[in-house]
């Protein structure tokens, strides 16, 4: 099974490149040739990589997510399934591109620098923990998702102020659809972190007794949940939209990847994994 | 192939000439049976504001395109008209000339679908008025088919060309759902007029007009079904409406930047478009520095309808293509119309039908007579098939390659079902 699961990681970058130069391609044609062969081929991706999840699980006996290599390889799926989704639900197929460009970073990052970790800390075999991972995914490729649409939003935004109608505003959908999907990803976004934040904070002190609330990653999390919760409730109480809310959503994502990495990669954080 | 054309259009004269020379549809159909008595044996009269052709195949053989465009001058008399106005076309030059008109790439404004329904009327009055036979007819579901090939397999036909076209095209690329939205047109002259209608015909949830002149405003809100608000209470309620139109003949501004500024803090920052259409401007353009406001004028609707264009002009190959394929299509039906090719088809099928009805059934007769059954049928056959085998062999032997021979060799055709090259039958089997 390891030879088929080095394959698999091997394969999965290159599949992810290929969905992406073919959603590009159709993108910069326009004429929609390949409308429905781009989707099948998303959707042969979305199944290898399935099938390349559920093998890790079963021959590490762990799922991918004690440490931020696996982790990465489950955004990237879930921003590609979501995606997916998205374009099943509202037929908008111009927007490709821009997101699964995030699912073939993940992927290729994950594929690059991924280990096999057969020795999982003692504090990672936990039920909570793993409804707190679930939640938390979700989350981060829902803000994901809601980033991309609000800056595909202030590109067509700028495109039509500044009266250059170029590949944006033809293959673009109109600004409102591009808000809502932003708003919309947005709430899922939030609703997700808010679980996944109660879950740890609940979860936190049984781990780590000795914790601080002025670590890096509880900071962060709650800078980005204060964002997206201000943004959320102005556009709910109709005094902000449009460009002022769109560019909420992507400090928030922003502050978001930036927590990860300060978390993950420089500061020494209970939540670092690497 | 007989077809004659006399066309005169903008790529021949100037428009008081092409005016002049137009036809109502009243004047096309006296005008078609006039010419179904003296010249046409099939023809049609096609007359836009932009050309007058007259498509025909003559009674006379030795009919000429002088005499066409002779008997269409007559009709009106005195113009100051010479040959270097006029287009002449025949045979499949005409019929490519035909193709290029109804797909669009002939017009002036490149890819106006609207030919596309003013050729299909003209063939219908030539039907109505049974100008038309069995190659017309041909000629029309062949033409037709290029121009709908046109429409769905390219471009030629996409975006705004027109300022009225390209605002509401722009519009629709800010708001999603116009039935949800409100709009104020100021200024109910014709430039106005037009802007509501697009507006009313695109489902606009709320239109309200105003005018300097109530009268005019209610006229159009009459007309439109729509309400209409007082010229001095106008800026009062600006806030109100998703999308302002002005199209004034005002000299000087009527909107400021001051007045969309406060509209906009009145509706909390909600998007407003501001399409400015009128010559000299209503609507301060600095309005366009604010947030949440789009404003264009007719410069910045021209460069859409500049870019859409350059876009159909890049199309044009793709649609020579397609005449080039369905003028292919229709020579190759054309040809199929020969006497001898014909002959040995008809005879084909029928023998098919009975070999294969001799199959099912010989094993209802005993083997001797299953020889007899054979020579019988086929006999049978021979007999039914001599008549017109002789009358098609004589035709073509008499009138080669005429009208005659070719309708009377396509009626047959499709009698029997064995027109292979007939659109229709090849879009069934796509």
């Amino acid at each position: 099974m390891k030879p088929f699961i080095d394959t698999l990681n091997v394969l999965l970058p290159i599949l992810y490149i290929i969905t992406f130069i073919i959603y590009s391609y159709d993108f910069g044609r326009g004429n929609n040739k390949y409308a429905n062969s781009k989707r099948l081929f998303l959707f042969i991706t979305l199944l290898v990589h399935l099938s390349y999840l559920l093998l890790r699980t079963m021959k590490f006996e762990h799922p991918p997510i004690t440490n931020v290599f696996e982790i990465f390889t489950v955004i990237a799926f879930a921003i590609a399934f979501s995606y997916f989704i998205l374009e099943l639900l509202t037929d908008i197929r111009g927007t490709g591109p821009f997101i699964i460009i995030f699912s073939v970073l993940f992927q290729t990052i994950s594929s690059i620098f991924i280990t096999d970790e057969f020795f999982v800390k003692e504090v990672l075999k936990n039920n909570l923990l793993g409804f707190h991972v679930f939640t938390a995914l979700i989350g981060y490729s829902a803000i994901t998702i809601s980033a991309v649409y609000g800056f595909l939003y202030l590109m067509l935004y700028k495109e039509i102020k500044t009266n250059r109608f170029g590949l944006i505003y033809e293959r673009m959908p109109n600004l409102e659809v591009l808000e809502q999907l932003s708003f919309y990803s947005a709430v899922i976004g939030f609703a997700m972190l808010t679980i996944a934040i109660i879950i740890g904070l609940i979860w936190l002190p049984q781990a780590f007794p000795k914790f601080s609330f002025i670590d890096p990653k509880i900071i962060g999390t709650a800078l980005v949940w204060i964002l997206y919760g201000v943004g959320i409730l102005s556009k709910v109480l109709g005094k902000w939209q449009g460009k002022k809310l769109v560019a909420i959503l992507i400090g928030g994502f922003l502050i978001a990847i930036l927590s990860t990495m300060v978390t993950n990669f420089i500061s020494q954080s209970f939540h670092s994994f690497y | 192939m007989n077809i004659l054309t006399v066309a005169i259009n903008h790529h021949t004269a100037p428009v008081e000439i092409r005016e002049a020379l137009h036809l109502n549809e009243d004047e096309v159909r006296a005008l078609t049976l006039k010419a179904k008595e003296k010249i046409f044996k099939e023809g049609f009269i096609l007359s836009t504001c932009n050309r007058t052709e007259i498509y025909c195949i003559p009674k006379n053989l030795n009919t000429l395109h002088k005499d066409i465009q002779d008997f269409l001058l007559n009709e009106k008399p005195g113009l100051n008209v010479s040959g270097e106005h006029f287009q002449y076309f025949s045979s499949t030059d005409a019929v490519k000339h035909l193709f290029s008109i109804i797909t669009g790439i002939n017009s002036q404004l490149i890819g106006d679908n609207q030919i596309f329904k003013q050729v299909k009327s003209s063939f219908q009055i030539a039907d109505d008025l049974q100008s038309s036979g069995f190659l017309l007819r041909h000629l029309f579901a062949s033409a037709t088919h290029a121009g709908k090939r046109a429409i769905t397999e390219t471009g030629i036909s996409e975006g705004a060309v027109t300022i009225s076209f390209a605002a509401v095209q722009l519009i629709e690329k800010i708001f999603s759902s116009l039935g949800k939205k409100t709009a104020l047109v100021i200024g109910a002259g014709e430039t106005g007029e037009i802007a509501a209608k697009h507006l009313r015909d695109r489902g606009i949830g709320k239109l309200t007009i105003t005018n300097r002149t109530q009268e005019r405003a209610d006229q159009l809100a009459e007309t439109l079904m729509c309400s209409t608000i007082p010229f001095s209470d106008f800026k009062k309620q600006l806030h109100q409406f998703d999308i302002i139109i002005s199209a004034t003949s005002s000299n000087d501004l009527i909107l400021t930047k001051d007045d969309i500024s406060t509209s906009i803090k009145t509706r909390k920052g909600s998007t407003i478009i501001l399409m400015d259409i009128a010559v000299p401007r209503d609507i301060d353009p600095e309005s366009k520095e604010l947030d949440h406001v789009f404003y264009k004028d007719i410069d910045s609707l021209n460069i859409i309808i500049e870019h859409n264009l350059k876009k159909r002009h890049s199309e044009i190959p793709k649609v020579e293509k397609i005449i080039k394929e369905e003028l292919e299509e229709f020579s190759s039906w054309y040809s199929s119309l020969d006497a001898a090719p014909t002959i040995r088809t008809l005879r084909e099928h029928f023998e098919n039908i009975r070999a294969e009805e001799v199959k099912k059934n010989k094993n209802k007769f005993t083997e001797s007579d299953q020889d007899k059954l054979e020579i019988i049928t086929k006999r049978i056959i021979n007999k039914l098939l001599h008549h017109p085998t002789t009358e098609l062999k004589k035709a073509a032997e008499q009138e080669n390659d005429s009208a005659i021979t070719k309708t009377k060799v396509g009626i047959l055709k499709e009698m029997f079902g064995i027109d292979q090259h007939h659109p229709e039958n090849n879009e069934k089997e796509k």
